[in-house]
């Protein structure tokens, strides 16, 4: 089969695992839904393996395919096809797409096993996976837009899956509405580009942009800064970062699978998508890049100060997305997709096992309540070493290579780049602290009462569930999480997945050894062939080493630091609290980025429509514009009270009445 | 097989008569027959419709040949889907109306809304301008009879209100179109007459078309209703049955809006250009402030009220784009928003019935729990409503917003911010009702499957036209691009007067001058109906943004 039916079944398949699913819902019995769910998705893997070989197999030039189903919305100029695009970056997004899905898919089989929504978590986990595939593969605008948007609507859907949560639906809707401000920020950034180029076509607006848009015209850097929008709401940004930290409401394999391995890294996808027409902007790049630099320090620092270890997380992954979105805004894309890659693993596998714990903790996400795990929980234990140390980036593990590539490339750039870089060393070292922080206070120290139990054989499940944001008590029904609670220790299928991400954990970094192996860059060659920097980036071979040894030396410092501060001393943490007080208040309150949001653009939304409904409503529309509009239907009453039989009789008349008016009018012109 | 139109016009209100006559419990029955037929022929119309023709199964008799009325009926791309949107939603509301609601009266319940079908169809096939009039006027009859009659409570000051508010609209369009019929038979010589056709060939001279204009534009606002005009819609849409209100919001606020398209773009081409950015504003005022009403009332109703004022919004603005990407989206929405606002109240009626009677989002909340489908349906609706992309809301906004930026990016800009708050409210008012506590009184239960046999056909029409869109925007084209002739002409004209102006006073710069010629300009009138006349501008290719009114060309 071609490359391109391939792709259109890797697109086809988890679609219908999520129809089959929704549509049999009071046919499934036990965990059959997840099998089915999971089955299409390994389907869907397989399929995008067939592809890769398959476009392997075109010659080099011809490793960029357009397939189109039917015209979708083409009318007044416009070129809408339901069309995708197969090169190797969609199907390399493709493979780790689908692939690390189908693992989480399987992981979440047994974790959400005692869930009474079983049914309708994986129809909903199916769908994403569809809108992920179907952004990643859009070959023109529109059908990008309707991937971006369905992958935040499938979000909205998990973040809210306990929806009987006012924490949880409160957080869904956060994440919807700034997914849509991103949605428009596409919409807009498509009609500058189509107004130039004429075409909605990836592939036909490339080749015409350098025809029509000079360097920086203003038109295109409009173009590109209103499709950054889009990506910063999707990929967490700076400011539009708010909604990550909040969707860990969501049950822990879709924090997994959207919120750290996929739909947050499609802002990288993005820009890499459209590296033509940033290179043709340069200063839209360059936003980016500072953007993304903002981001990975402001996310790193109020990680260190977050007790909930799922934020905690969440907040990594905002600032390793910042990494990628400064690598690829900078030039540097193979190194972006690189960590987009690596990260995909290590981070999936660091929520795999965090949701261990926090089943453990029987949902429980504050690290102020853990501790001690590791005795009661070893396979679990190993996992969060292994992602741990691959996102302290130390050596082999996979992510010390990606971001050592990221800040070689990005430094190449020179200028203002170094010190974005600069940035960047700074924050991998807190990476390095918040990380081992989380491990420290989770499974080292003394065995918390649940950690007891557990090394007991009991899975710890409390009298009275509650919502661990607000405290409130919870029954086990749909809409609440279920009674039951799965460890991996307990959970061969869940062993699996967690086993296989952690393998890929370490061992994903050789794609890319400096000076050694460039898998990646050979394979991506046909999709950035054209580009600027694709060859001129190149680290010499002095900095290359001093990068990778900078690199090793400042994780495991900060490492180190993590083990003196709360191992060896454990009084620290309090002392620099106290010593550092602004700093700390400015990390704990997430640099207050929510305040400014409520205060800038919530409250007064809400105090304009508190003021429509009870001022502006009610004394304009229905009092003073049309004379009082009690005061008409007082005085129409009595008109009709004095034509006594109904409303027919003063219709005529007033009809009548008109028809003589407009005569006499006639007549005086005449 | 032929297809008459009379026969569409008139099948629902001969089963309505019927029903008058028959057992009150057959008269249900027997109006969702005529219903049902006239959406049977319908579809057939639909199957038998050709893209390119023009005008089709025209039906041209001679009426009242002293006033130069003539009972002329058509149909092109601007209304096919408009009159598919009415016979179906008919259906569903009188299946609706049926099934469930214990009415008092229901033979001259049925009647009235079968009257209220012909009506509708009477004014979206008129190809008369005399005939369009009398439909429009007659539409608001049955409905005052059943919000005056069945309506909740308040309904005689909601009615009387209404009441008011469109007759004054319907008023100041009679005048108007007198006048229009009138002024152009003396202006051009020729014998009078209403006939759509013959008034946009003769044209009205540019002096005339101002007050004109001001007037259908006002009845076609009421009835939308826009901003600010919507004064009537609180009380109207709390005190109207539901099966009634659904009709009224999904279907007769589109006939203003096809009024628009078909009638005031053409008739006053120069008019539209002049008041281009009046009506910008007046559109863009809707939907900021519907959709700032939206996700501030509680009541779940005013709520789907005030997101309509803001979608109407959006259509006014694709009209007043006046280009074909906006005339595209402004009829695509129009069917789009037709097809889920109907729904949309269907569940308001379902999910009342779950609260307790209430329609206060207060005391609604996790209907949900036991109700899958229910929330099921109803996300898809709401999902729709905001115009999610991947459906054909979505699809019609995107031409609207296009279409406003080709106009104008900073109306563009504003009008985008309507799309985020269109996910506040719809959301808010699905999380209100289904998600979060389950609310006081709030008892979930899974739909029937009679409310599914009216739920779920409308649902699946949703789902499929978001799956081909295509399917309207390519038989719309012809007709849009028909109707844009006339105004594109009238821009062309603004901006060589511009063009003019800014010559002469350069050449005064310079010390008299010459004369600066007019180039070969288009003549006073608006241009015809297709074939496009010489004076117009080459038609747009694709791909090239249509022209930008009053814009350099």
């Amino acid at each position: 089969m071609s490359a391109t039916t391939l792709a259109w079944l890797a697109l086809a398949l988890p679609l219908a695992g999520a129809i089959v699913t929704a549509l049999g819902f009071r046919f499934w019995r036990g965990r059959a839904a997840g099998y089915v769910g999971t089955a299409a998705l390994f389907g869907s893997f397989a399929c995008a393996i067939g592809a890769f070989f398959a476009l392997q197999g075109e010659p080099a030039e011809g490793r960029q395919l357009v397939s189109a189903l039917w015209d979708y919305a083409a009318t007044a100029g416009l070129d809408a096809q339901l069309s995708i695009l197969v090169d190797p970056l969609s199907i390399l997004m493709l493979l780790v797409v689908t692939g690390v899905s189908a693992l989480i898919h399987l992981y979440a089989v047994a974790y959400m096993g005692g869930d009474r929504g079983y049914t309708r978590f994986f129809s909903y986990l199916n769908f994403f996976v569809f809108s992920m595939v179907l952004l990643v593969l859009a070959g023109n605008f529109l059908v990008l837009i309707i991937g971006w948007a369905f992958v935040g609507a499938a979000s909205y859907l998990l973040i809210s899956f306990w929806y009987r949560r006012a924490t949880a639906t409160a957080a869904g809707i956060k994440a919807f509405v700034i997914n849509v401000l991103g949605d428009v920020g596409l919409v807009l950034g498509a009609y500058f580009l189509f107004r130039g180029t004429g075409t909605l076509d990836f592939l036909t607006t490339f080749e015409r942009a350098p025809e029509v848009f000079a360097e920086n015209d203003g038109e295109l850097v409009a173009g590109c800064i209103l499709l950054l929008v889009g990506a910063f709401a999707k990929s967490a940004q700076v400011p539009l970062h708010t909604w990550l930290p909040d969707a860990m409401e969501g049950p822990t394999p879709v924090s997994a699978l959207i919120h750290a391995a996929t739909m947050v890294t499609a802002g990288v996808y993005l820009i890499a998508r459209m590296h033509p027409l940033f290179e043709l902007a340069p200063t839209a790049g360059t936003v980016g890049a500072i953007i993304g630099c903002a981001t990975l320090l402001i996310a790193a620092t109020t990680a260190m100060a977050q007790t909930d270890l799922k934020r905690v997380i969440a907040y990594s992954t905002m600032s390793q997305i910042g990494y990628m979105v400064m690598a690829v805004s900078a030039g540097a894309y193979v190194a972006g997709l690189f960590h987009l890659v690596t990260h995909a693993f290590f981070k999936a596998l660091l929520f795999m096992a965090a949701g261990s714990v926090i089943a453990a903790m029987a949902g429980n996400q504050n690290m102020d309540r853990m501790g001690g795990f590791r005795r009661a929980m070893p396979f679990t234990f190993g996992c969060f070493v292994i992602g741990g140390l691959a996102l302290a980036g130390v050596p082999p593990f996979s992510g010390f290579f990606s971001k050592d590539e990221i800040l070689a490339y990005t430094a190449e750039r020179g200028g203002i780049f170094l010190v974005l870089v600069l940035v960047g060393y700074v924050a991998a070292f807190l990476t390095a602290v918040y990380t081992f922080r989380m491990i420290f206070r989770t499974f080292l120290g003394e065995p918390v009462p649940e950690a007891r139990e557990l090394e007991q054989g009991h899975l710890h499940h409390p009298e009275h569930p509650t919502n661990p944001a607000s405290g409130e008590i919870e029954d086990t029904e749909v809409g609440f999480p279920g009674p039951e609670h799965h460890v991996a220790e307990q959970s061969p299928t869940m062993k699996v997945a967690m086993g296989t991400l952690a393998l890929l954990a370490i061992v994903g970094g050789f794609l890319q050894i400096p000076k050694v192996t460039h898998l990646l860059d050979d394979f991506l060659e046909p999709t950035f062939a054209d580009s600027i920097y694709f060859e001129a980036l190149s680290p010499s071979d002095a900095a290359t080493f001093v990068g990778l040894g900078l690199g090793a030396l400042i994780a495991l410092a900060g490492i180190a630091t993590a083990w003196l501060v709360w191992v060896r001393e454990p009084g620290t943490p309090a002392k620099v609290r106290e010593r550092l007080r602004p700093a700390y208040a400015l990390f704990v309150n997430k640099w207050w980025f929510d305040e400014l949001i409520g205060t800038v653009i919530v409250r007064p939304a809400r105090w304009l429509g508190s003021f429509a409904l009870t001022a502006f409503e009610r004394l304009f529309v229905q009092g003073t514009l049309v004379g009082g509009t009690s005061g008409i239907v007082r005085a129409g009453s009595a008109a009709v009270r004095a034509a006594q039989s109904g409303f027919l009789r003063f219709y005529v008349a007033l009809f009548l009445g008109g028809m003589v008016a407009l005569t006499i009018w006639f007549l005086l012109q005449a | 097989m032929t297809i008459h139109l009379s026969l569409l016009l008139w099948l629902p209100l001969a089963f309505g008569l019927v029903a008058l006559v028959v057992p009150q419990r057959l008269s249900g029955k027997v109006t969702l027959l005529g219903a049902l037929l006239t959406l049977a022929y319908a579809v057939g119309a639909l199957s038998r419709f050709d893209g390119g023709a023009g005008l089709q199964f025209v039906t041209d008799e001679t009426w009242i040949s002293d006033l130069g009325i003539s009972y002329k009926l058509g149909v092109d791309g601007l209304n096919l889907f408009l009159v598919l949107l009415t016979a179906l939603l008919w259906a569903a509301c009188t299946l609706w109306a049926d099934l469930r609601g214990e009415w008092r009266e229901r033979r001259q319940l049925f009647f009235w809304l079968a009257l209220a079908e012909t009506a509708v169809l009477g004014a979206l096939l008129a190809q008369d301008l005399a005939v369009f009039v009398l439909f429009f006027d007659l539409m608001l009859v049955p409905f005052f009879f059943l919000t005056g009659i069945w309506g909740g409570a308040d309904r005689v000051a909601a009615t009387v209100k209404l009441v008011i508010y469109t007759l004054v609209g319907s008023l100041l369009m009679l005048v108007a179109a007198v006048a229009t019929g009138v002024l152009v038979s003396v202006q051009s010589g020729a014998p009078l007459t209403f006939e759509l056709t013959a008034l946009v060939d003769n044209g009205l001279a540019e002096g005339q078309q101002q007050w004109i204009f001001l007037c259908f534009a006002a009845a076609f606002l009421v009835k939308m209703p826009a901003f600010p005009l919507h004064g009537w819609m609180p009380d109207g849409y709390r005190a109207m049955p539901l099966p009634v209100l659904a009709l009224f919001s999904a279907v007769l606020s589109k006939v203003a809006a096809y009024g628009f398209l078909k009638i005031v773009l053409p008739l006053f081409p120069d008019a539209s250009v002049a008041f281009q950015e009046l009506m910008l504003l007046v559109g863009l005022a809707s939907i900021l402030y519907g959709s700032v009403m939206a996700f501030t009332t509680t009541n779940i109703r005013l709520i789907l009220g005030y997101s309509s004022v803001a979608q109407l919004g959006f259509i006014v603005m694709g009209v007043f784009a006046l280009n074909e990407a906006g005339a595209q989206g402004a009829i695509l929405q129009s069917v789009n928003h037709g097809l889920v606002v109907a729904p949309a109240f269907f569940a308001v009626a379902l999910l009342s019935a779950r609260s307790g009677g209430s329609e206060d989002l207060r005391e609604m909340g996790g209907l949900a729990f036991r109700a899958p489908v229910l929330a099921a349906l109803f996300l898809i609706v709401a999902l729709a409503t905001l115009a999610m992309p991947g459906s054909a809301n979505f699809v019609g906004e995107f031409y609207i917003l296009l279409g406003v930026f080709q106009s104008s990016e900073v109306f563009a800009f504003v009008a985008a911010a309507g799309v985020v708050l269109a996910a506040v409210y719809m959301l808010r008012a699905f999380i209100g009702s289904m998600h979060d506590r389950v609310g006081p009184r709030a008892s979930s239960q899974e739909i029937t499957v009679l409310d599914g046999v009216v739920l779920v056909p409308l649902v699946a029409v949703i789902l499929a036209l978001a799956l081909y869109p295509q399917f309207a925007l390519s038989r719309g084209e012809e007709a849009i691009n028909a109707s844009l002739v006339p105004t594109r002409v009238a821009q062309e004209r603004v901006a060589q007067e511009r063009e003019l102006e800014r010559l002469e006073e350069e050449g005064l710069a310079e010390g008299g001058g010459a004369p600066v010629p007019l180039p070969q300009g288009a003549p006073p009138q608006g241009g015809g109906a297709p074939p496009v006349p010489p004076q117009a501008p080459p038609p747009v290719p694709r791909g090239a943004p249509a022209p930008s009114p009053g814009g350099t060309p």
